[in-house]
């Protein structure tokens, strides 16, 4: 494996330069002639009938140049699947939530826009809403969707074994539940679109995307024009973190403006509609029963799961399955029942996000926790008894061909010291584990794979066109390092033309932690096309087998003996004077169970691989004000093989602070009815660089079979298992079980003090105090 | 009211008419179109639209447009040399990855240049602190902390050269 001249080596990324001279451009950033601003108008009811829109004062506002309302939409309803197609942009007749889209305004400039938006009357007949998943499934709840009975979104059934058996046959048998509020992405950049249509009616279009070819396909549909209109032009990204995959209202509302006015229209969002008004995670209700042998091994399991899905359906029956799936793939067990219900709620609609369903894994990995502390068995040896082996099947029959989850527990307990910490640490510090295990991508239909094209131009120098987008993580740089690495180039000569559906050919886009698994894989095999045919004629040329030839820095030559070689550009000179050009295309489609279907057949081959990772935190409590703070975490990852280890590195400490440090400690979402009261970073409190712990990382090479260079996934299964470590290590520290999350201050000194309370038999305030005293270390 | 106002930007005499309600950072990006400073958040808890105003980072998304009348701007498009040969801090962005999406990245490294500026010699705590007031999502923070830690290695020699000429003239 080794050998590689760029592949597994640490380097800058390519798109660095642009990023700290300021040059590189974000969407907010463009500015393109006689382009307009546009400014949206929302409800400001959680649920209301939409009686009339007068647009007439606001259309006199100086400046303004266009207004679309819901009558300026083709009536046709949004849904990522075809069985969950519930939301109309612009809705004509009701609006859902707080936030939601009733008209925009295209104007000379924002303050003209936002004058305009003040100027419409819409008259609303206020209905009864539901706030409260639980509340929702009620008979007398008001129905969001009429075609969806009790406000039940979707319903993932799972049933494998019989976990009633498996119960019975259970050691110890027990039963908890688990909360999380809604949490956010707060990506850097608000999201922000601009879209113009050329003179033959070409939509031009940049926004902040997790994948241009998913946002192109339901433009066409929304627009009602055809795909090859559609160009989704490559911008650069401040973030997605799971969001902006789908189609977002802004999309199709800042095209309408620009097709109705014949030009450009940007609108920007600020902090506040980015929080309310783009998506949200889930907030989670989980019930688990987990039955075991005497040695902790599972047996048997039975999770409820309802989630409050918000508004509408987005991603539902991802949603649903995906934390679901996370703790089957990490952990074994032989009867298992899931029942996951997404339910309607008048709040801002809900997506996939990193540590999507925090109250899952980490009330799975808590139990495990409660359940070692019954039988007697640390939580390391817990994780090691039931931690998932290369060559199983999930219950779900996905196979697991490459899997270092053993190791990833071993080399983390081990780097945090866990022997010497474990059960030893003074009162108030604790200690904790979690681990977990995500998809190298989700089954995506027709849009699963990814095609490269790759041309050599005659002074040596490539073009590579990929689908694949660039969010942040290094996706650019990933297709650099793979199509220098296998042409023989150096990376300056490669120039990407990437994530333009104009140009590019279709890819999964950067959503199911996919795009070194497939975009990756199909320019390494266009690539590995193009290089083929350079061989060829040098092999004639050089008077050698193609086998015998290798292509480094630029130079094709004989392997075993480096003095005899060809410049790679002559190559491409020789061919181009026969008259041929030197191009190639690849592409690569995942070995997945095309049947497998999210609800109605969950079974069968899931995705390519399985990334799967262990955090071990440690952290102190303070008594007093119950504040947390982590002193070091550990991370170890089985990445299959790193591709780039500094930015992988990046990955984990990335998915520390967002998984860990914001999603345990401080990151959820309070809300007044409908309305969101923490929208903004300050007061949602995202993790601060004084907030940072100690980070530890390990990587851990498994070489996945399929993936290029034995790639998969890399980040989000330390991502989890950074909240589930948080959790841990936290419940540990104040001997109490914490049970919701994220684990805020108030949470903790309430739990410290019940635990005074439950302990203290008579509770006059002497007692109290005293007892309060004993857990305060001594200063 | 409109006013027009002179200032040092990046180095070069400026001289803008304002209007009083402009704040720095729209002055800069809609009208000087300078868009390496950004707009995270138009209330100064995110540090995305960082620039350095006579020496101290400041949130341009809260400084008055009118404020900077006669006074010295630096903004990341300032901060390479004329010849595009990138400041330390810069390079050492790129070499350490202190880079994921780039949205915070101007602003960090305003920050971060502020600090080293008035404090050579930081310690990981002063850097931690310094950069408390810009956000970012991707990174953990971890590699940008490295980055800047990685100027302050490098400078170091220099300043113990600068401590002991002052010994010796003393």
């Amino acid at each position: 494996m080794s050998n590689y001249a760029f592949i597994g080596k640490s380097m800058p990324r390519v798109d660095s330069r642009a990023k700290v001279t300021g040059e590189a451009l974000f969407t907010a950033d463009l500015r393109l002639p006689k382009m307009l601003t546009g400014k949206i108008l929302r409800s400001p009811y959680p649920h209301a009938r939409i009686l009339n829109i007068d647009i007439s004062e606001a259309l006199r506002v100086p400046g303004v140049k266009a207004i679309v309302t819901g009558r300026d939409v083709i009536q046709r309803k949004w849904g990522v699947f075809g069985y969950t197609q519930d939301q109309q942009f612009l809705p004509a007749d009701r609006v859902r939530f707080i936030g939601e889209e009733v008209a925009a305004v295209a104007a000379v400039d924002e303050d003209s826009a936002q004058r305009a938006i003040d100027c419409i009357r819409v008259d609303y007949e206020i209905l009864e809403a539901v706030f409260d998943a639980m509340e929702s499934l009620a008979p007398t709840a008001p129905l969001l969707h009429d075609n969806f009975p009790h406000n039940i979104n979707v319903h993932v059934p799972i049933n494998v074994g019989d976990v009633e058996k498996g119960f019975a046959e259970s050691y110890y048998v027990r039963e908890d539940t688990f909360t999380a509020s809604e949490d956010s992405y707060f990506q850097g950049e608000p999201y922000a679109v601009v879209a113009r249509f050329d003179t033959d009616n070409n939509l031009e279009i940049w926004m902040p995307n997790a994948g241009p070819h998913m946002k192109a396909k339901p433009l066409s549909n929304a627009l009602g024009i055809p795909l090859n209109k559609i160009r989704v032009r490559k911008i650069t990204i401040g973030g997605a973190f799971g969001g902006r995959s789908e189609i977002a209202p802004a999309d199709l509302i800042c095209a309408l403006l620009a097709r109705k006015i014949g030009r450009p229209v940007k609108i920007v969002y600020t902090r506040e509609e980015n929080s309310i008004a783009t998506r949200q995670g889930h907030a989670l209700i989980t019930t688990i029963k987990t039955g075991v042998r005497q040695d902790g091994r599972v047996i048997a399991r039975d999770v409820t799961c309802y989630m409050d899905g918000g508004a509408y359906s987005s991603t539902g029956p991802i949603a649903v399955s995906v934390p679901f799936l996370c703790m089957e793939q990490a952990y074994k067990m032989e009867h298992v029942r899931y029942n996951g219900y997404r339910i309607y709620t008048n709040k801002p609609p809900r997506g996939m996000i990193r540590i999507h369903g925090r109250a899952f894994a980490c009330g799975v990995d808590t139990q495990l926790d409660m359940i070692g502390e019954h039988l007697g068995i640390d939580p390391v040896t817990m994780r090691l008894v039931n931690a998932r082996e290369p060559g199983e099947f999930t219950n779900t029959k996905s196979h697991v061909a490459s899997c270092a989850m053993k190791e990833t527990i071993t080399k983390a307990a081990e780097k945090s010291g866990w022997n010497d910490k474990w059960g030893k640490l003074p009162p108030l510090r604790g200690i904790g584990i979690g681990c977990n295990s995500v998809q190298t991508g989700f089954p995506m239909g027709i849009r699963g794979g990814s095609q490269a094209i790759i041309k050599l131009n005659e002074d040596g120098g490539a073009t590579v066109i990929s689908g694949v987008v660039d969010n942040g993580q290094g996706n650019d740089n990933m297709l650099v390092q793979i199509a220098a690495e296998e042409l023989g180039i150096r990376t300056e000569d490669v120039q990407l033309v990437t994530a333009d559906t104009e140009v590019t050919p279709s890819d999964p886009g950067a959503y199911s932690q996919v795009s070194t698994f497939i975009g990756g894989h199909a320019v390494k095999n266009a690539a590995e096309n193009v290089r083929r045919q350079l061989f060829e004629i040098a092999a004639k040329t050089l008077n050698v087998k193609v086998d015998d030839l290798k292509a480094r820095d630029r130079m094709i030559y004989v392997k075993d003996s480096p003095d005899t070689g060809i410049p790679l550009k002559k190559v491409v000179r020789m061919i181009l004077a026969q008259g041929k050009s030197v191009s190639g295309q690849g592409d690569y489609w995942p070995k997945v169970d095309p049947k497998r279907e999210w609800v109605k057949n969950p079974f069968g081959q899931m995705c390519g691989a399985f990334s799967f990772g262990t955090t071990v935190a440690e952290v102190e409590v303070d008594p007093e004000t119950g504040k947390v703070t982590v002193l070091e975490v550990t991370a170890a990852q089985d990445v299959g093989f790193a591709l780039n280890p500094l930015v992988l590195e990046g990955q984990f400490q990335g998915s520390i602070a967002m998984g860990g440090q914001g999603g345990i400690l401080t990151e959820g979402h309070v809300w007044d009815g409908g309305s969101v009261l923490n929208p903004t970073q300050l007061e949602y409190k995202v993790p601060l660089a004084c907030d940072m712990p100690k980070i530890n990382t390990i990587i851990i090479e498994s070489n996945d079979p399929e993936g290029p260079y034995g790639t998969k996934e890399s980040g989000m299964s330390i991502a989890m298992s950074a909240a589930q470590a948080y959790a841990a290590a936290v419940s540990n520290a104040i001997g109490v079980y914490m049970t919701d999350f994220p684990l805020t201050p108030d949470k903790i000194l309430e739990a410290l003090q019940n635990k005074v309370e439950s302990e203290t038999p008579n509770q006059n305030e002497d007692v109290m105090e005293k007892a309060l005293e004993l857990i305060v270390p001594a200063v | 009211m409109s006013r027009e106002i002179k200032f040092v930007l990046n180095g070069a005499q400026t001289c803008v008419a304002i209007e009083d309600d402009w704040n720095l950072l729209y002055l800069l990006r809609e009208k000087l179109g300078l868009t390496g400073a950004k707009e995270g958040c138009g209330r100064g808890e995110c540090g995305a639209c960082t620039v350095i105003v006579d020496g101290l980072a400041v949130n341009s998304c809260l400084y008055f447009a009118v404020e900077i009348d006669g006074k010295e701007v630096l903004t990341i498009e300032g901060l390479a040399g004329a010849d595009g040969t990138l400041h330390a801090l810069q390079k050492s962005f790129v070499s350490n990855g202190g880079i994921q999406c780039g949205f915070c990245t101007p602003g960090m490294i305003l920050s971060a240049k502020a600090l080293l500026d008035e404090n050579p010699q930081p310690t990981e705590a002063d850097i931690k602190q310094a950069l408390a007031g810009n956000l970012c999502r991707c990174t953990g923070y971890v590699q940008i902390i490295e980055s800047v830690e990685a100027v302050v290695d490098k400078s170091s020699g220099d300043i113990n050269a600068v401590v002991r000429e002052t010994g010796d003239s003393d």
